[in-house]
This record gives C-alpha cells, structure tokens and sequence, in this order.
C-alpha cells in the first residue's frame, strides 16, 4: 500500500509518500513523477515503513532523469530502517543533508502549498 | 587414339565422363559426385592438382593440368599411394585416362586398388568429408577438406583412438565403413536421426546415452541425397565423465571461494544437502507468488506467523522475503516459500523452478552490488547477506532454493543485535 500526495511550492516539487515503495506499489509513484514539470523534486520518506530493491531502483532511476534534465532530487526524512538500506546501496548520497541544497526552510510552508490531487 | 583426337574436333563439349570408351563400363566402375580432389606427383616432386571424374579399379578418369604422357603419384593417405600413367589417346583436353600402375601400401604393393581403397574413394568417408566441407566458405573448403580427410580417412587413427566408427546409411541400412567396428551403438535411435538428417536435408547431431545408461554417444548423421547419408559416431563417455569431475571440482571451488568472501554466511548446496536444509524444523507460514501483490502479503502472513519480533528482525525478514520472491518472480515468472522455525533460529525458503543462476554468473549475481542480469538495480543479493545470518543456495537449470537463517534475538535483548555489530 501507497500514498503519494504531491505538493509544489515555489517552483519546487515535494511528494510525500505514505505505506511502503515496494515491487508491488513502485508503479504509483513513477505515474506520479510523470506528472512533475519542476526542476528541483523532494521526496519525503518519513511515512515510508518499507522500501525494498525494486522501490530503491526507482528513487534512483528518476534521480538519474532529474540530473539528466539538469534538475536534482532530494531525499527527505527516511526512518532509520530505510536509511540503513540506502546506505547499504550507496543510496545516501541522494539524501538532503548530505548535499548543498537543505529542505528544511520550506518545510514550514507546506501548510499553504498547492495540492495537487 | 584417333577416336578420341576426331572427338575433340567434332563434339567439343562432349564429357568425357558420360564416353564409354573412356573409363571402361564395369560393375565397379564409379563417377564421385562431386569429384574427388588429388594432387599428382611427378618423379621431380612437382604437384598438380587433379580431379577423380570416374574410375574404376585399374584406372582414373583425371581432369588435370598434369602433362600427358607423364607417370605421378597419387597419395591418398600417409602409408597408401597409387603409381599412374596418363594415357594421351584416351581422353582430351585437360581430360585424361590414367591407368593405375602399382597401389603401394603398408603391407605390400598390388597392381590394382583394394575393396577398401576403393571404397575409400568412391562412397564412404571421402564422400562424407565432401559433403562436410561443400557447406563451407570456398576459402575454407580446401583446408577443412584436406584436415578432414587426413582424420576421418585415416581409419588406422580411428581404430587406433577406439572411440569413433563411421558407417553409410542406404536404403534403410547401416553398412559399417571404418573405425571402431565394435562400438555397440544404440542403432534404433542412430537410425532415426539419420532418417531426421535425410528428411530435413541437414547435418544432425545428437548425444545418445546407451539403454543401459553406461555409455554416451555423440552422433552425427550427415545426409547424402533422399535416401542415403553418413554416420560418424564417437564414444564420449569418459569425456563426459570427466567433465562432470571437472564442473564438480569448479563447484567445489566456487562453494569454498564464495563461503570465504561471504564470511562462512553463503553456503552454494547440492540437491540432497538443500533437500535437508529445506526440511528441518517445523513451519510457520507457507505461500506462493504469482503476481507482485503476492509478496506484500507474505510479508504479512509472516508478520501474523512471528507477532512478537522487535522491529530490526521483523525489518530483515521482511526485507529478505520480498527480495528473494522478487528474484522468483522476475527471473522464473514465480515460486513457492515457506518459513522454518528450528530453536532460535527462523528460515525462510523460497524455491522457483526457473533456469537457474550460470555458474559463471554466480559470484558476480551474489556478490557485485550493482549487477543484475535483469537490468534492475542488483542489489537484493547484498542486502540479504546483509541481513540473513547464513544463507543457503543450489541452483541448477531446473530451479534455484534459497534459504535465508535469521537468528530470532531473545525477549530479554541479551543478544546484541547483529545490525548493529557490522554498522
């Protein structure tokens, strides 16, 4: 099970995912992703219990397509459970802290972004 | 002498070949079809070469360049060779009668080739080499051709070697030609490859194991026209055997190797050890994935089977599960698992029944992080031996099992967690 709610603000894109990426739900998230016009997308772990190989491959998949676009995406908030597996793959290279551009400033605006679903 | 002068004149493109008064008509005489390739030698070691166009036992019908009159000898094999004479009233053009001096041979000279010899040339093994090497690229015809007649006509080397026999196929029976006279071959099953190769016009080729199941055969079977074909048939059973020693011993090396690298946590099985492996303990939960919601809900049916797991445990299980039926799935369109409780310990099994991990393959698919033959990301390999404790694995062309062992940590929390250890 997957949700996906997409937030811009501010020319910038955050997706909030909620359940588990998984083989299973991975599909959900690239049909959302096809929909994102934004040069800078975020996507934000922190309601994900679960992600397992097939859901890695996809972050990094749509990573490699932002960078191509000369866009960038950010990972948000993973519980500890994910992170390790991220680290595991060399994964942790796409999370926020560890790159130039932090998203804690917007997030104190998510409460007037525009919804989009 | 004139007849065939006036010939020459008068009906230029009469064949030599089709003239009674050429080659005399006997029983034996024979036209190879195609012509038998030689090489003439003269008495100074200069060679031309030369075409069988018909024969019989005392003589060759030869197409050549050679000079006429002229004596030559003509080699057929390293310890056979034929004194000829080219007559210039028989033949014309480059077209000649030679007539066949003396046949040199091992055990002695005669004035006239031998069943056998002739045999040699008019059907048998030089046909087969002809029909063999007339598929070739021309550059290669020659070469394949003279390598091949120097193996397969060398019946001394075949009987000497005791491993091949070659037979000819005519009208529904087998007529034993050279090699290993013998070699007990599985004639019913020989018999209908030659008929397939007959049929379909094409070489064939198959390895047959012997009723008993004692002996491997590799045949080929060689099509000649509608009804008649060659039969090459060679005993590999101590190849095989010795194969089989050569891909247990790679094995044996991969296991040691890999259980090394892995820290003594992957463990490549045999049948009869995964067999144990797969039995031990009691279960806990069973399912089957067919599709990928299937593996969401084995998560959960383990999740129900092991309620009182701490969170890291129910993580690694959870994680390992979806990636070992994820691999069923993609790699063999699905599979079965089940998981295990022996004391401490948890085990989970997943078995497919798809074609199996190449040995060559196996330690980059369970050891390189990013390879996959599949285009995914590769990893589920690495974060199973990440988070299992030992694994287990036998694969093979009719399926791969996997078991995963997690050692389930006491409610006490005595046992540090594993995770942790190795972060």
């Amino acid at each position: 099970m997957l949700k996906v709610d997409v937030h811009v603000v501010e020319g910038v894109c955050r997706i909030v995912l909620n359940g588990e990426l998984d083989v299973e739900t991975v599909a959900q998230l690239q049909e959302a992703i096809r929909k994102v016009e934004e040069h800078t997308l975020e996507v934000d772990l922190s309601g994900i219990s679960f992600v397992d190989s097939t859901g890695l491959k996809s972050l990094l998949d749509i990573s490699n397509e932002w960078r191509q676009k000369g866009g960038q995406m950010l990972i948000l908030r993973p519980q500890p459970e994910v992170a390790e597996v991220m680290r595991l793959v060399g994964l942790d290279r796409l999370l926020a802290q560890n790159t130039a551009l932090a998203g804690e400033e917007r997030e104190e605006q998510d409460d007037r972004s525009r919804h989009r679903e | 002498m004139r007849r065939c002068l006036e010939c020459a004149k008068k009906e230029p493109d009469r064949r030599c070949v089709e003239c009674r008064y050429f080659v005399q008509p006997s029983p034996l005489r024979r036209v190879p079809s195609p012509p038998v390739r030689v090489l003439l030698e003269d008495e100074h070691g200069k060679q031309y070469p030369a075409h069988i166009l018909v024969l019989n036992p005392r003589e060759f019908g030869l197409e050549t360049e050679a000079p006429v009159p002229g004596r030559y000898i003509i080699r057929l094999q390293e310890s056979l060779w034929v004194e000829v004479a080219g007559l210039p009233f028989k033949g014309k053009n480059n077209v000649h009668v030679f007539e066949i001096l003396c046949v040199h041979r091992k055990q002695g000279t005669a004035p006239r080739l031998s069943n056998e010899e002739y045999h040699l040339l008019t059907g048998s093994a030089g046909e087969l080499v002809e029909e063999i090497s007339r598929h070739l690229p021309e550059h290669l015809q020659d070469l394949v051709r003279e390598k091949l007649l120097a193996e397969v006509e060398k019946s001394e080397l075949i009987n000497a070697l005791k491993v091949g026999k070659v037979m000819k196929y005519e009208a529904g029976r087998f007529r034993y030609l050279s090699g290993q006279a013998d070699l007990d071959l599985p004639m019913e099953e020989a018999e209908k490859l030659m008929r397939q190769a007959i049929r379909q016009s094409e070489h064939r080729r198959e390895v047959i194991v012997s009723a008993d199941g004692q002996k491997v055969f590799d045949l080929h079977c060689v099509p000649f026209d509608h009804r008649s074909g060659g039969l090459l048939a060679f005993d590999i059973t101590e190849v095989i055997e010795k194969e089989r020693k050569m891909h247990q011993q790679e094995m044996q090396a991969y296991r040691e190797a890999i259980a090394a690298v892995t820290g003594g946590r992957l463990y490549l099985v045999n049948g009869e050890e995964m067999e144990k492996v797969i039995s031990e303990g009691t279960e806990l939960a069973r399912g089957e994935v067919r599709q990928t919601h299937n593996i969401p809900e084995a998560r959960r049916v383990m999740r129900e089977a092991l309620p009182s797991l701490d969170s890291r445990r129910r993580h690694a299980i959870d994680l390992c599960l979806s990636e070992a039926l994820t691999n069923a799935l993609k790699h063999a369109g699905g599979g079965w698992w089940q998981a295990r409780q022996l004391g401490d310990t948890v085990r989970i099994i997943v078995q497919d029944r798809g074609p199996g991990i190449k040995t060559s393959e196996l330690a980059r698919a369970t050891l390189m992080q990013h390879y996959s033959t599949k285009n995914s990301l590769g990893c589920g390999f690495t974060l199973m031996l990440y988070y299992a404790d030992h694994l287990y694995l036998n694969t093979g062309p009719s399926g791969t099992t996997l078991a995963l062992d997690f050692t389930v940590v006491p409610e006490d929390g005595s046992k540090q967690d594993k995770a942790n250890e190795r972060g």
